[in-house]
């Protein structure tokens, strides 16, 4: 049985960008969110060295799952975020990047910190005034500090505000 | 607006779980405290805003 020291997100927030950046030429590509459909879901799979069971996630009514995607290549997905909007804030279930986005060999940075803005986004759209929170894994808190302008609030709990929000959003979504 | 930059390491393992009542209410108390600053800070800027107004008239 896992310890509940080691759950939450485990995402690192390589490079905040308005876009993903391929790592090898340094060139940027917009990139769009949008829902994932039960298509999509045959992509996201384990069997493609997806980490997550987002088939699962998919099913719960009171979440959304989405995907991020470069303009114009729709059907290579970056990365994937399951959200659940509540009465005050937007819940951040689980974040993943796609296989090849993850590791020193990764083929595009910034796709964590792409979906997060999504989220804080959707929290303002959602009248949540901008508030995110997710479970941090606990070596990744000061991470998330320091890249997202989160805030710590005890255990593995973690909130963006609206100030945070803004920032991340007006980088993002401009 | 420069970058962000963090470790180019990017390993994603992202674990989980449903939240605790506890950990529920924390986020919940948390953000209406947050509010509540923002607000507090918002009115003690206007006021400042206003003093400094009256004074510029004076």
């Amino acid at each position: 049985m896992k310890t509940l020291k080691d759950s939450g997100l485990d995402f690192k927030i390589d490079k905040l960008t308005n876009s993903i950046e391929n790592v090898q030429t340094g060139d940027s590509f917009s990139t769009e969110v949008s829902l994932l459909s039960k298509e999509d879901l045959r992509i996201i799979s384990p069997k493609n060295s997806w980490k997550f069971n987002w088939l699962s996630e998919f099913k719960y009514p009171t979440r959304d799952v989405y995907k991020l995607t470069i303009v114009n290549n729709p059907g290579v997905i970056q990365g994937a975020v399951s959200l659940e909007s509540r009465i005050d804030h937007v819940y951040m279930h689980l974040l993943e990047s796609a296989p090849f986005n993850v590791g020193r060999n990764k083929v595009y940075v910034g796709v964590p910190g792409n979906l997060v803005a999504f989220a804080c986004k959707l929290s303002f759209q959602r009248g949540g005034e901008g508030y995110v929170s997710f479970l941090s894994k606990s070596n990744l808190i000061d991470r998330y500090v320091n890249s997202l302008g989160a805030i710590h609030c005890g255990g593995q709990l973690m909130v963006i505000n609206t100030e945070a929000a803004l920032k991340l959003t007006n980088k993002y979504f401009q | 607006m420069g970058l962000i930059k963090e470790p180019i390491d990017v390993d994603f393992v992202v674990d989980s779980r449903p939240l605790t009542k506890k950990e529920k209410l924390a986020i919940s108390e948390f953000i209406i405290a947050d509010k509540a600053k923002r607000k507090r800070g918002e009115l003690q800027n206007k006021a400042k805003r206003k003093g400094k107004s009256k004074k510029q008239v004076a």
